[in-house]
């Protein structure tokens, strides 16, 4: 990117804006929610996008593995076993719908004028992408602490999930 | 009155020959001709012998036997090849129809019955043609309420998510691979995860009964296998240090992973026939209860899609376990390797007395390699063979091991019952994740223990 001038990668990231953020407007505002968490899909692999852009596939390919691939599958899941009445039920209130507009346009503003005014548009690095193997050495060596507490939370969680969502009043089937 | 076919008339006739004539002149014009030169001038043409190979010069040099072979590779060695034919879509869909032909007459033996017989004389060989055919001419029926967008984009989404794993397979030494990633495992992780989500897409969209409890079943098998099956592939991962599939089978030169990892190569074997939906994971398409499960309504051309979709990915899920289990390409050369000076120098043949009268040049195998460097290095001693002396051979121990896995994946159809969905949830989530993490700490032991792996003895 040299002298400002516009070239493939700036080409690149306006359209993976104009999708992310796109699909992020479509999956607030479609009518039927199936479409919607379609479009939650697209801004998700938009992410997935701005990391390949930002030399990080392991990154990105972790994005479309577990957002993609399970979050938004959990979500489809769900709004296919909502009503279908559900679905399609919404409450319209105009005062509310500006209301929520300007206050996205207010903090964006708000967010971007931070962010450039901190300087970080300044940096300019040649160094090269940090490799995998690096980040994985990390958590093995200096934030296994953190990862073996993050696994017990995590496998907490799920005993819990367990506990509530057992039943009581079935009989077990042996086989 | 309306009558379907009009009387004959010249006039008409000739009328209809000058209309077409007309639309199609202006549409090429206006359309074809612009459309051409934006391809042309976005099209990297390849330069051989330092000439810039334009379309002329392709016609020119078709009829020059010199220049033949130089053409041949320049195309043989376009990323449009591997896309198109070799490693990637055409190479998958062909092992894809031998796997349907194959299915069906070995099924058919099994059970004691002939298999396709009459069409094509011998053993029904073209059957599978006279299938696609009757696929392609049959009408595309879409229900009255189906959601039609998404009805319409899931067979070409499932084909082309199942081209999109395939061209991450690496085939033959020297980089024949369409996609070469660092990070090619999770890569087909990433592309894996995708298919649940075009299946109960399309299951939702066909907005039937049936399609939908088919669909729902398939989310239940994929989501619950995706777990055991990224981790009974994390301890080869472990013990090669890295996820470039190519690595990963050059790491096994040696000896195959399945040597150590059997409990993962059965855990993702298992998990294997759950993702395809295949018998006894059949719960999806189970047709004996559901119709046909998540493809009931789709017709035609759309099934057909469908079908060779997931005939790729049978495909795609061989060819991955013959690579991270079964060594890939590795074993031993076939086509024994020349030595550089034959095919380079040639061998001088002396008369009588002494004085060469002849040069015989050995052929080698002169579209095979890449890079002319090779040779260079291979005199060097920094290469064992060149790549293109590796191909046949590599492409061959390829295929064998894929077909032989492909064969294992078909065997069970004709053997197992249908399980039960608590029965499949249970194995999948009590009984193979446990495995499969028995099988990470194998792996970590071996590597702890300074055997196997990044700083162990191989």
């Amino acid at each position: 990117m040299t002298n400002g001038a516009p070239d493939m990668a700036d080409a690149l990231f306006l359209a993976i804006s104009v999708l992310t953020i796109g699909s992020a407007i479509a999956a607030l505002e479609m009518r039927s929610l199936v479409y919607g968490s379609i479009a939650l899909m697209g801004t998700l692999g938009g992410v997935a996008g701005f990391y390949v852009m930002l030399d990080s596939p392991f990154v990105a390919m972790f994005q479309l593995a577990v957002y993609v691939g399970s979050i938004a599958v959990l979500i489809l899941f769900t709004v296919m076993l909502v009503k279908r009445e559900l679905i399609f039920k919404k409450i319209e209130d105009p005062k509310r719908k500006f209301a929520g507009i300007g206050l996205m346009l207010i903090t964006i503003l708000a967010l971007g004028a931070i962010i450039l005014d901190s300087g970080v548009k300044t940096i300019t690095t040649d160094s090269d992408p940090v490799d995998f193997r690096e980040i994985g050495g990390d958590f093995l060596t200096y934030y296994w602490p953190a990862l073996i507490l993050m696994a017990f939370i995590l496998a907490g969680s799920v005993m819990g999930a367990l506990v509530l969502a057992r039943r009581e009043d079935t009989i077990e089937n042996e086989q | 009155m309306s009558v379907i076919a009009p009387k004959f008339r010249l006039g008409y006739f000739l009328k209809g020959i000058f209309d077409n004539a007309f639309w199609i002149l202006t549409i090429v014009t206006l359309a074809g001709i612009p459309a051409i030169q934006i391809v042309l001038f976005y099209m990297d043409l390849p330069v051989i012998d330092g000439e810039l190979l334009t379309a002329f010069l392709a016609f020119t040099w078709l009829f020059n036997p010199t220049m033949q072979i130089p053409l041949i590779k320049s195309l043989l060695y376009s990323d449009l090849f591997r896309i198109v034919v070799f490693p990637g879509f055409g190479f998958a869909a062909l092992i894809a129809a031998g796997t349907i032909f194959v299915e069906r007459k070995m099924l058919a033996k099994l059970q004691l019955r002939v298999g396709p017989f009459y069409c094509g004389k011998i053993e029904g060989l073209l059957q599978l043609a006279g299938d696609g055919l009757k696929l392609i001419s049959k009408e595309i029926i879409i229900p009255a309420k189906a959601d039609k967008p998404l009805f319409w984009a899931a067979p070409v989404l499932f084909v082309g998510t199942a081209a999109a794993f395939v061209a991450l397979i690496p085939v033959a030494p020297g980089g024949w691979v369409v996609a070469d990633l660092d990070v090619g495992l999770l890569a087909v992780f990433a592309v894996i995860g995708f298919f649940p989500i075009i299946t109960i897409l399309s299951a939702w969209s066909a907005n039937s009964k049936f399609p939908f409890i088919g669909g729902i079943r398939a989310l239940h098998q994929m989501v619950s296998f995706e777990i055991p099956l990224i981790l009974s592939l994390l301890g080869v991962v472990i013990l090669t240090g890295t996820l470039n599939l190519s690595e990963i089978v050059e790491s096994q030169s040696n000896f195959p992973w399945i040597i150590f990892m059997p409990i993962g190569a059965i855990v993702f074997f298992t998990t294997m026939l759950a993702e395809l939906e295949r018998i006894p994971f059949d719960l999806p398409e189970a047709e004996s209860e559901i119709v046909a499960g998540w493809l009931t309504e789709f017709s035609g051309m759309m099934y057909g899609l469908v079908q060779l979709g997931s005939y790729l990915k049978l495909y795609a899920f061989a060819a991955l376990f013959v690579i991270i289990f079964l060594g890939g390409w590795t074993g031993p050369v076939f086509w024994p390797p020349l030595e550089t000076e034959l095919i380079t120098k040639g061998t001088p043949i002396p008369n009588y007395a002494g004085d060469p009268v002849l040069t015989v040049f050995a052929p080698g195998l002169p579209l095979f390699d890449a890079d002319p460097n090779e040779w260079v290095k291979q005199q060097q001693g920094e290469l064992q063979y060149t790549s293109g002396q590796l191909l046949i051979s590599g492409v061959i121990w390829f295929v064998l091991k894929t077909v032989a896995v492909i064969f294992f994946i078909l065997l069970p159809r004709g053997v197992f019952p249908r399980i039960r969905l608590d029965m499949l949830l249970h194995i999948g989530w009590y009984k193979l994740i446990g495995l499969a993490f028995v099988n990470i700490f194998i792996a970590l032991g071996l590597v702890y223990a300074g055997v196997l792996g990044p700083g162990g003895i191989m």
